[in-house]
């Protein structure tokens, strides 16, 4: 962890998040597997590793008030989940820092549910723990998470390996915004839940936004995008495009998704 | 900044490139302090996840180290034939057995540990969190699996050396309040091995294939099968260049001749273990910042 205690000073006051020129690389090792028998035999014929280099997110410089609700458009590999990891303190930058004002609570790909032996409850509670909160804040907010997941009858004591990918994402999201997180971080989770939970998600999520908590969201769906986010940013191939009104931006990029290239006018948002 | 309050400090993170080789240690010890419930409810859940799979699993958890330490004993009064003049069968017997359930204590922490972090794939790429808890939880899993082991072995021990009249066990005696000292300094080895071997596994997936053979080589350079005054002169490098021969060998002192051990001897011992921690330690503190990127 690349954590740093930092004094106030170093943040302007409103801010939640403030990434100054960040950038982010993976290295990928070529080979099919990574073996000590493999490095062995490289050694041996004298070969050098082959890694490939990943610029999963170039230069980017974005400022998140308090009470945000933004939205993460972008293609595929565009460096979406890349970027809120870094922002969750996950990946350590490769350059540029990130500073973050309050407590991050994660819903990147369905953080909970890592043991599927285990039941639902026992994951809400290793997830919890590991997240830094006490084993008795989280017994005292087990029956809202439980009780906003609603699942069905009893499942919340079988193990997570039965759940169906939906219950799985409603528990995941139930966990996330039950932790009374300063900063939630959802990456493509609203799209397993049924409608009547995608509801009451988006319920959740203003009353959160009026609380003043930020929001990041990853997501393919626009539609759902325009209809909770202030503002968006549309990334692709690692740089920032559009940074702005989430109506705008969803809106260039759905022209950019119809046409098929990048205008050239948007480069410097 | 000490005269703020805690909490006001502590909401401000910055993320930034790691440039020195570790963390900053001070904070990321608090963090690790601080969450250390989790490594136990992750050892308890673990536990009961297995149990779930095997109901049995605990009986042979006792039963494992005891048949093997039959066998083995079986190998060397044969291979030994009459043996050292005088010396009783019980007596190996109970040699092979107490360092055998130290031995798997040890084992166990660097199975379990080596695998902590390839198998919390899912919590590591999701959760930041100070990744040490993982091996650490692997530790006391080991430690509650090596607990029951204990009374076990005190039995047989009692009771053995009761019925062989030959025996020469010295029985309860004061040197075993040492046995807390003991178990503990394995604990801290096992966990330096814990933490070097996670690290390992991060970017070599074959080492826990290998580190099965690994550790059957070195089970038979430890003097757990054989006696640590059977070796003498440069002979005994063996035991002191084991990273685990000093305190097996502390381990035979105390149960089996009754003695105090040497502070050569626990010299040795508590060197290789807080080596082992801080080499352990180092390499994975080091490395933790880029196991979300490899796994
Ligand atoms: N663990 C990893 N190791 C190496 N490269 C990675 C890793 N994760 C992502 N990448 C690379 O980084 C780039 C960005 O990936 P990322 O997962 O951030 O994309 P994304 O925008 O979330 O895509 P998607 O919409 O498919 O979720 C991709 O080119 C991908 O190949
Ligand atoms: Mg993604």
């Amino acid at each position: 962890m690349t954590l740093r205690y930092a004094s106030n000073a170093e943040m302007p006051e409103g801010l939640a998040v403030r990434i100054e020129e960040l950038s982010l690389r993976y290295k990928i090792n070529v080979e099919s597997k990574m073996t000590l028998k493999n490095a062995i035999m490289r050694a041996g014929r004298g070969e050098k590793r082959r890694v490939r280099t990943i610029e999963a997110v170039k230069n980017l410089s974005l400022d998140i008030p308090h009470g945000t609700v933004m939205g993460v458009v972008g293609a595929n590999g565009a460096g979406k989940s890349t970027l809120m990891r870094a922002i969750a303190g996950i990946l350590p930058p490769t350059e540029g820092r990130i500073i973050v004002n309050g407590k991050v609570s994660t819903l990147l790909a369905l953080g909970v549910g890592f043991n599927g032996t285990l039941s639902g409850r026992d994951n809400i509670i290793l997830g919890g723990l590991a997240a830094g909160l006490e084993r008795e804040e989280l017994e005292e907010r087990f029956d809202d998470i439980a009780s906003f997941a609603d699942l069905p009858n009893g499942f919340i004591d079988m193990p997570m390996r039965t759940y169906s990918a939906g219950m799985y994402g409603r528990l995941a999201f139930s966990v996330a915004v039950n932790m009374t997180p300063d900063i939630l971080l959802i990456d493509e989770a609203l799209s397993t839940g049924d409608a009547a939970f995608k509801e009451k998600s988006f319920e959740k999520m203003r009353q959160l936004c009026l609380e003043a908590r930020t929001i990041i969201i990853v997501s393919h769906a626009l539609g759902t995008l325009n209809e909770l986010c202030d503002k968006a940013l549309w990334m692709h191939q690692g740089n920032a495009l559009a940074f702005g009104d989430a109506t705008k931006v969803t809106e260039k990029y759905l022209e950019f998704l119809n046409v098929g290239k990048v205008p050239s006018a948007l480069e410097d948002f | 900044m000490s005269s703020e309050p805690e909490a006001l400090v502590s909401k401000i993170q910055v993320f930034e490139p790691h440039k020195a080789s570790l963390p900053a240690m001070g904070p990321y010890i608090r963090e690790f302090w601080r969450r250390r419930r989790f490594a136990f409810e992750l050892a308890r859940f673990t536990d009961k996840a297995e149990h779930l799979n095997s109901p049995l699993g605990s009986v042979w958890l006792v039963l494992n180290p005891l048949l093997l330490a039959l066998i083995y004993f079986m190998l060397v009064t044969i291979i030994g034939g009459r043996g050292s003049a005088g010396s009783s069968r019980f007596d190996v017997l109970a040699h092979i057995l107490v360092g055998l359930f130290t031995w798997y204590f040890a084992q166990n922490c660097m199975t379990f540990g080596g695998a902590s972090v390839t198998a919390g794939g899912k919590l590591i790429l999701n959760q930041a969190f100070p990744r040490a808890l993982l091996p650490l939880s692997s530790l006391i899993g080991a430690f509650q699996k090596f607990m029951p082991t204990l009374p076990v072995y005190l039995i047989i021990y009692l009771v053995g050396g009761a019925l062989d009249s030959k025996s020469r066990l010295p029985g309860l005696n004061w040197h075993l309040l040492w046995v807390p000292v003991m178990v503990a300094l394995v604990a801290i080895s096992g966990f330096g091995l814990a933490l070097l071997f996670a690290t390992m596994n991060v970017y070599f997936r074959d080492t826990s294939k290998l580190m099965t053979y690994g550790a059957r080589m070195w089970l038979y350079l430890s003097p757990v099968l054989w006696m640590p005054d059977m070796i003498h002169g440069w002979h005994r490098i063996l035991i002191w260049a084991n990273p685990l021969g000093p305190i097996l060998a502390i381990t035979n002192t105390v149960w089996i001749k009754g003695e105090n051990p040497s502070w050569t001897l626990w010299l040795g011992a508590t060197g290789w273990a807080f080596g082992l921690l801080f080499i352990g330690g180092y390499f994975f503190v080091s490395r933790e910042r880029d196991f979300a990127v490899r796994i």
